[in-house]
């Protein structure tokens, strides 16, 4: 049973750190530029197929695909900022406007893949070499899972250094608490939020690696939940605070892994459900997330 | 003003929207057949899920992409009553008092309505509490909560495989008398004292809690009012279709209401005529070109998503240049 419970804890880590890399980049772009990202999603879900392109179909090297995947999904993030929003901003839309044409940017994108590609599941390309798994005592850690671990730490200390020590994350954290008054200290509203969207985009291509080592499967329609739950992660961890999003996607990972372990096998279709009400609960009563939100609070509640 | 369309002359109004909907009704009854028929059918009950859409989401103020979940706990409700008992007693693992039951179209179409009522409860609470982005998430959740719930009652719904042989009750007459029944309650409604106080807790919730509104009882009020229009316009589509799955009332379906309302103009009634008219159209007229063709010997593959990729480009240039929609709100 010991064993049983930390296999599943090996498992929730390595899921709920592809959550906390997209629950990143939601926050950081959410924080900045008050606006989710709606095509957060389908920019992971893009990054992953070019790396499914390159890697599989020109036989490149991991590293290559996934410098390349990473470009990629940098590029989408800015190519969406310059295409969609920075029009949207710079003629005062409302804010259900901007969401409705990232809407409309996210089903544009997952269709136009899924009309290009069909909805065929293709494989991956994962290195033989990150096939090899570890065994400790019962305990079976596979490589894949640790190489995940260690490139979502890694990438979440460059972030948060990027955030809380260089003058671009000063100023971006300036912006996601004071609008008016950052705009005031000369802070560019168009540089800061395509900032945040290079950095929030370069996010989901990391996501997108790491998903594709995990789970090994590359498909259109892949993007649309991790995107939800990405989001979910960011509003856990608390809007704006980018180890909030991260640990909020772990805490994550652990709730779906734990109560799909752990649910009595008559009730198992219904899993997708629970994970659901869970997090309708958590934003009904703890909309602010678990940890201090680095925003405003009554731009969190409208 | 949200109403002022040819203001000061409501009898005009009035009949020019009257002869436009015996017009369509008339047309899709006799003249015209097919994919056309479904065309104007279809439009019109899709703009009565946008009307319905404008009373929450312009009118209220609360963005709710709900109505998926709504229409198909109505559709499934209605659709239950309607089924013939030789169908249910085969595929259907009901109460026997429910699996001997045929209800005729119209009590089916009440008791669908006072479910998707029930089931907009489930959207009003968490309205009191959140706003903005995490009410519109909340909705969205909650749909994909109902499409799952619809998979795995096997005994209610048969599951994923989905209901055949619903009978056909509704024509053109009920569509297009749906529409106008909607438009002029919606018309009434929003020149009355409720649907003026309903626009002011929408533009601003302490504005109209300090003129003394009271706020919950007119949000309850804009998801009661939306709730038995979805309802309605559930019931009308199953009856319509004629089969019935857990997933028609999906992500997809959502996008397209969506599409229409904020293509055609949220802000006015009239809007959302025009949206569900250029989508429907556009949706089952495209569709031979997304199966693939032969033009002058070439042969083009079939594009399959080829509609919502065109919608939704539409969308994104319609939400750039003009964010309020085609027919813009006069003021």
């Amino acid at each position: 049973m010991i064993n049983f419970i930390l296999q599943q804890i090996v498992n929730a880590i390595g899921y709920g750190c592809i959550l906390g890399l997209l629950g990143i980049g939601y926050t950081i772009i959410y924080g900045v530029a008050g606006l989710i990202n709606f095509a957060h999603g389908e920019i992971f879900m893009i990054a992953s197929i070019v790396a499914y392109l390159v890697g599989y179909l020109m036989q490149a090297s991991f590293i290559y695909a996934s410098i390349v995947a990473i470009i990629t999904a940098l590029c989408c993030g800015l190519l969406l900022n310059y295409l969609i929003y920075q029009p949207c901003i710079k003629r005062r839309s409302s804010v259900l406007t901007i969401f409705i044409a990232s809407f409309g940017a996210s089903v544009f994108l997952r269709f136009l893949l899924l009309m290009l590609l069909t909805d065929r599941r293709r494989p991956f390309p994962i290195p033989l070499v990150f096939e090899h798994v570890f065994s400790v005592g019962e305990l079976r850690v596979p490589l894949k899972d640790v190489i995940t671990l260690g490139i979502s730490i890694v990438v979440v200390i460059i972030t948060v250094y990027i955030v809380k020590y260089t003058r671009t994350g000063i100023a971006m954290r300036a912006f996601a608490f004071d609008k008016e008054t950052a705009q005031v200290m000369g802070i560019s509203l168009s540089r800061i939020t395509t900032i945040a969207f290079v950095l929030g985009g370069s996010l989901a291509g990391v996501a997108a690696i790491v998903y594709g080592l995990t789970f090994g499967v590359v498909y259109p329609t892949m993007g649309f939940l991790p995107g939800l739950y990405g989001f979910m992660a960011a509003v856990i961890g608390g809007i704006g605070n980018v180890l909030g999003g991260f640990i909020g996607g772990i805490l994550l990972g652990f709730a779906e892994i734990f109560t799909v372990a752990f649910f009595p096998p008559a009730l198992s279709p219904l899993r997708p459900l629970l994970v659901w009400v869970i997090l309708i609960l958590i934003m009904l009563f703890k909309p602010t997330g678990l940890f201090k939100p680095n925003i405003k609070f009554e731009e969190l509640r409208g | 003003m949200l109403h002022s369309e040819l203001k000061g002359r409501p009898i005009l109004r009035y009949i020019f929207c009257f002869v436009l909907l015996i017009l369509g009704a008339v047309f899709a009854e006799f003249f015209v057949r097919g994919v056309y028929k479904d065309v104007l059918i279809l439009t019109a009950i899709n703009a009565i899920v946008c009307l319905s859409a404008v009373v929450t989401n312009t009118f209220a103020g609360q963005f709710s992409l709900g109505f998926g979940g709504i229409m198909l706990t109505a559709a499934y409700t209605a659709s239950l009553f309607t089924l013939p008992p030789s169908y249910k007693m085969v595929f259907l693992n009901l109460p026997p008092f429910l699996a001997r039951l045929q209800w005729p179209f119209i009590p089916a179409l009440l008791l669908g309505v006072l479910f998707s009522v029930l089931a907009s409860l489930f959207f009003v609470f968490p309205s009191f509490r959140l706003r903005g982005h995490y009410f519109i998430l909340i909705t969205l959740g909650l749909n994909v909560i109902f499409a799952n719930l619809a998979i795995n009652l096997r005994d209610w719904t048969h599951g994923p495989l989905g209901i055949r042989n619903i009978p056909f009750y509704t024509n053109a007459w009920w569509a297009f008398g749906g529409l106008g029944l909607t438009l002029w309650f919606l018309d009434r409604f929003i020149s009355s004292r409720f649907g003026r106080a309903l626009i002011i807790v929408g533009r601003d919730e302490t504005l109209a809690a300090s003129l003394g509104i009271n706020v919950l009882f007119y949000k309850f009020l804009a998801f009661l009012i939306s709730s038995i229009i979805q309802g309605f316009a559930g019931v009308l589509w199953v009856h319509y279709i004629g089969s019935m799955h857990p997933n028609v009332f999906d992500l997809n379906f959502v996008f397209l209401i969506v599409a229409m309302y904020a293509l055609g103009g949220s802000q006015r009634l009239s809007g959302a005529i025009l949206g569900a008219a250029i989508v429907t159209a556009l949706t089952h007229l495209a569709r031979p070109i997304q199966e693939g063709f032969t033009l002058f010997g070439y042969t083009i593959p079939p594009l399959m998503g080829l509609i919502q990729v065109l919608i939704a480009l539409i969308l994104i240039i319609v939400m750039i240049f003009r964010p309020e929609g085609i027919i813009r709100r006069k003021i």
